[in-house]
This record gives C-alpha cells, structure tokens and sequence, in this order.
C-alpha cells in the first residue's frame, strides 16, 4: 500500500495505539493535518492555545495512562515553543514522542521562513531525535522512536520531518523493527544483596519514579510487607506506595516529614528503588549515607554511582528484580526499630490558622476518589501537596519533579483527563504558576473537561519568598504579585466557571457545584501570604538542621 | 586527574559527532583531542576522544556514552597520569 509520508505517520500512529494526539497546526505540518481531518473519526487531536501546553499535555497523558504520550508542531517557533515541555518530560522519564513539521529538504541550512535545527536544539534534553530525510525511511524511524521512548529508563524522542518528505509517497507496512542495541551491563552480587538485608536491623526502603515506571507499585507492597520495612518516597515516588499503608512514612527530602528524614538518618540497610538520589532528596550527600549501608536498584547504569556510590547495585527492571528476589528473602520483624520510629513520628510542624493549605487539600480530599488524578503546578502548593493530600493509588500524582517548571499543571491536566478516559481530574495551582500558561483553559473549556482547579492564592511568588525570609533577610525582590487580577472573572471571560473561597466551608459549597456541572470550574482560595511549607531541610543541610 | 583515551565505534549517522561532543558539553567534561575516521564494518565509524578527569569522571562519561542511542560500543583504550 503506497502512502504518502503525512499519511503513514498517522496510520503508524494508530497502530502504535495513540488515540489522543495534542498539538497546534501551522505551515510545515499542513499534510499532517490534512490526514488528521480525514482520519479524525480514528484517531482524537487536541487543539491547545500554546505548542508548551501541547507538550505538557503529552506528558500528563502519559504520565496518568502509562502509555506513550504524543504531541505534533510546526516548525520553528512551533518547535521551539516543545522545547520546556520536552526537557520536563526528560529529567522526569516521561515516555514521550514529538513529531515537528521542517522547511523542505532543499531548504534546510539556508535560514528559510520559520526554520530552526530543531535536532540540535533538542539534543541535550531528549533520549534521541531523527531527522527523516527520505520517506522510506520514515516508518521505521516511528517504530524506533516509540521503542526508545518506552523502553530502558524512558523519555522524550523527536522525529523532525520536512514538508517534501511527508508529500512523498512510498510503500507503507514493510519495516521491521530493529532490535534495541546490546549494551555492557554491571555485575550484580545478589548473594550479598540478600545477605545484606537478612542482617539489617534498622531498614529502610527508598522508592521513586522508577517504581511508577516500572508498575511495581503491588510488588513494592509485598516486599516491604515480608522484609516489615518502612517506605519513604521522593516526589516522582510520590504515589509509588499508599499512604494509608501502615509500613507508610511517607515524603522524604527538603520538605518530607521528620519522621522519614530522622528514620533516613538512622537507618542502618538503605534499599534504594528506582532512584537517582536528586540533591532536593539527599540534603547533604557525605552525611546522606554515613550510617547505612546503600543498595541502589535502577534501571539506568549511569545513575549507578552518579549521585551515591552504592554498597551494592543491581541494574535492570524494578519489577522484575522484586518479584525474583522476593522468594528468596525470609519474612522478618522489627519491633524494636519500629518502636524508635513511632518516636520521631511526634515531632511534627504545627499548623496554625483555619484555611491553612493543609485545611484546603484535607477538604479536597473528601470530593475525589482514589484514583482521581492531581496534577500540579510549581511552588509552594506543589510541596504542599505532596505533603497533606493523601495518595492511594499509583499514577495519581503529576508534577515537574526535575525542571520544576511553573506553568506544568494545566497542559498535564489536560492531557490527564484524556489519559483517564475524561474523568474528573484536579488541579492545584497558584497564581503564579497559572499565570505562565492559563491560556489553557480555553483547551479545557472547549473540551469540556471534568477539571477541577484549586488555585492557592498567597498574592505572593510563595517558594522563592520563603527563600527570601529565610536567607535574603526578607528582601522581596519581585516576589510580591499583587497584581490584581481577577481570577474567577478571568475562568468566566474562558467560559468556565469560577468561584472564591476565603475558608473551609466556602471551598466545600464550590466543590459540591462540580455534580451539576462537567466543565473546568476554578476555585479561588485565599490563603495567607506568609504560610511557609514546612518542615524544611536547608539545602545542602541533613535532619540535624531540620526548620520544623 | 588522569588522561584517558576512549575509542567509540558508532553509527554513522547524520549528526553524530554532534551527539557525542554535546554529551560531553552538556555533562561539563573538557575533549582534549578528538578524531574521526571509518571502521572495515559498513555504516560504523571510529571515533577517539582523548580527555582529562578522575575515576568518577571517567566511569560517568562511558555510562553516559554507552547510553547514546547510536554508540555501539565504548572502550577505555588509556589511561596515564595527567598533570
């Protein structure tokens, strides 16, 4: 069967099993969208207001539904316009396939109307990029970009394709995947392994986004269940292990609890799973890991001695290591280490005030399910969050753990929604955050999507302010945002519908209002200004300098 | 410090010594020298950097290597005491 490029691009995209593409039209992807409105009845395309929304949007579609997420631009500024999105998808492994219209092939290299090296501008924050030059080789560049994306430590893969190659025709359903190249792998001691956790009288697991990647979010529970060991999680872990589960303590790192921090820093066997011990997680690496012994199971080799160097490594799949070692572990109990962990369990921050965010995300709570996904944005809110909202299930939780990038929570509530079947979705965010991309919710409003978003209003750039109380001797240099703007009437201009809460009771009136209406509504809550999150390790600090 | 030599043998594709300096530019490692040429094996070519760094230096820059999507294989050819 002869297609032309644009078409065999769609008709792979279906077989790879996209439903839901998000992207924004423009001069060099036209055949693509020509296809796009043919084959709209197969395959669902999602028009955002900005290419970043688009691409944040794949990513929250890939991080709620596990599958590959898709996002398709125009070159140039189109292009350019990914490039956040993809490198938040990077440092967070979030399976992700860009695909970018280019100038023709005899264009290139001659500064043409809307070209960029969009190869080149990418490079450093994707897994692997293409540039297709002749159509023939277009199909089996799709099916290499979705394997790379999807395998090994995942993440983000362009396919730059010129105008002239996806006018070409050629003959579509003859390439044959290759095999991923062999790599060298690092040896692994799994007598010494088990032996190490026999012996642990104080152990600790430390679980991240390579659980959640992985799926071994069941297997984690019976591995901690048997060895009766406690669990703490980073951000990307965040939802890699139930919070209601009592082997649970929970976040650990600048601002985990006390208890996680203390029990880290007294831990004698650290099993460490699919993490790379980011500097926000470890505090002060030579005091990290005086105590204990480490082993770091991660699926990428060059995380292995990167951040820690490990008593013991294991390379490969998280899921699979757990369930083959599990058989050869024996049950075991801890008492005594647990008693002393029910210790630092009472020392806690105090909250004070009645509309506190830990009031807001608590009220929350008794409006969503377990498996209602919350996306969030960057900031004081996203820490928030991660501390006070309680997580049951996996893939509940999306946030910018790596790029940190404010102006995250609309695209990947969007692109959430779509990855769950259009199902209510949350969003906790503050007007700053919001602000970088709110031009969104003219995506949501259009697609009428179940979207609920808690904007935490402090009229203040709430994270860096706390850095400036704390170390700047409370000089606010442009951290102060009031600004005036109207939050509610901004979600009514989109054609949503907005609220304001000023405490707990008006919160909760908003939030019953979301049974008689399937649009994004927005819930303004004042909060003050001056709330910090708490409690946090100064960077480059440990538990001994904890700020309570 | 030491000096080491590294010897890739990678794809030859469209943009991949771009691919290799970048990694090394992006991980903030220096390329004291570098050279480029063909392999007897068709649509492979030989690239070998010469560079200056610590074990730990050394160890991230081949993992980090190993990972690039067109390297086929990477071998620590040297290693001498630098400056």
């Amino acid at each position: 069967m002869k297609l032309s490029g644009a078409r065999l691009l769609i008709e792979e995209l279906i077989h790879q099993g996209v439903d839901t593409v998000f992207g924004y039209p423009g001069g060099a992807v036209l055949q693509i969208y020509d296809e796009l409105y043919k084959c709209k009845d197969r395959i669902h395309h999602v028009l955002t207001a900005h290419e970043q929304g688009a691409a944040h949007a794949a990513d929250g579609y890939a991080r709620a539904s596990g599958k590959v997420g898709v996002v398709i631009a125009t070159s140039g500024p189109g292009a350019t316009n990914l490039v956040t999105g993809i490198a938040n998808a990077y440092l967070d492994s979030v399976p992700m396939v860009a695909i970018t219209g280019n100038v023709a092939t005899e264009a290139l290299g001659r500064d043409s109307f809307q070209e960029v090296d969009i190869v080149s501008i990418t490079q450093p924050v994707v897994k692997h990029n293409f540039m297709v030059k002749d159509v023939t080789e277009l199909e089996q560049t799709i099916k290499e970009a979705f394997q790379i994306a999807n395998s090994g430590r995942k993440g983000p893969v362009l396919i730059d394709i010129p105008k002239d190659v996806q006018i070409s025709e050629c003959e579509y359903g003859v390439a044959v995947l290759p095999k991923m190249p062999d790599k060298p792998k690092l040896p692994y001691d799994q007598e010494g392994v088990i032996a190490l956790l026999s012996q642990a009288k104080k152990p600790l697991i430390y679980a991240g986004g390579g659980i959640t990647a992985a799926k071994a979010e069941k297997e984690l529970i019976a591995l901690a269940e048997k060895l009766n060991i406690p669990v703490t999680v980073s951000i990307m872990g965040r939802t890699a292990f139930p919070d209601s589960h009592p082997l649970s303590l929970g976040l650990v790192g600048m601002h985990g609890s006390y208890v996680a921090a203390k029990t880290q820093s007294e831990c004698d066997v650290l099993l460490a799973l699919g993490v790379r011990f980011s500097d926000r997680a470890t505090g002060n690496i030579a005091r990290y890991t005086q105590n204990c012994k480490v082993i770091h199971v991660d699926i990428d080799k060059a995380e292995i001695g990167k951040n820690i160097s490990p008593d013991y490594s294991v390379q490969g799949d998280v899921k699979k290591w757990i369930k083959e070692i599990l058989p050869k572990l024996k049950e075991q109990k801890h008492p005594k280490w647990w008693e002393e962990i029910h210790g630092f369990e009472k020392t806690k921050s105090k909250v004070e005030g009645d509309f506190h965010p830990k009031h807001i995300l608590e009220t929350l709570r008794k409006y969503t399910e377990d498996d209602t996904v919350v996306a969030t944005d960057v900031g004081q809110h996203q820490m928030w969050t991660a501390q006070y909202y309680r997580f049951e299930k996996g893939r509940t939780f999306l946030s910018s753990g790596g790029l940190g990038t404010m102006g995250y929570g609309l695209g990947a509530a969007i692109g959430a929604c779509f990855g769950r079947k259009k199902a209510h979705t949350v969003l906790i965010t503050s007007e700053g955050s919001f602000g970088m991309n709110c031009n969104e919710l003219c995506t949501a409003v259009h697609e009428n999507l179940p979207i609920t978003i808690i904007l935490m209003n402090n009229r203040v750039l709430g994270m860096v302010r706390q850095w400036q109380t704390a170390f700047f001797g409370k000089r606010y240099s442009e951290t102060v945002l009031d600004r005036s703007t109207d939050f509610v009437k901004l979600m009514e201009a989109y054609g949503g519908k907005g609220f304001n809460a000023k405490n707990c009771k008006e919160l909760e009136d908003a939030l019953k209002e979301r049974e008689h209406y399937n649009g994004p509504i927005l819930i303004n809550c004042s909060i003050n200004p001056d709330e910090k999150v708490l409690p946090m390790i100064p960077p480059g600090k440990s538990v001994d300098d904890i700020i309570l | 410090m030491k000096k080491f030599t590294i010897d890739l043998f990678v794809n030859n594709r469209f943009g991949v010594l771009n691919r290799i300096t970048g990694l090394y530019c992006k991980r903030a490692y220096n390329i004291e020298s570098i050279q480029a040429g063909p392999t007897e094996i068709p649509g492979c070519t030989k690239i070998e950097i010469v560079s200056t760094g610590d074990d730990y230096m050394r160890t991230q820059v081949i993992s980090q290597l190993e990972k690039l999507y067109d390297v086929r294989k990477v071998e620590l050819l040297s290693e001498m005491d630098g400056e």
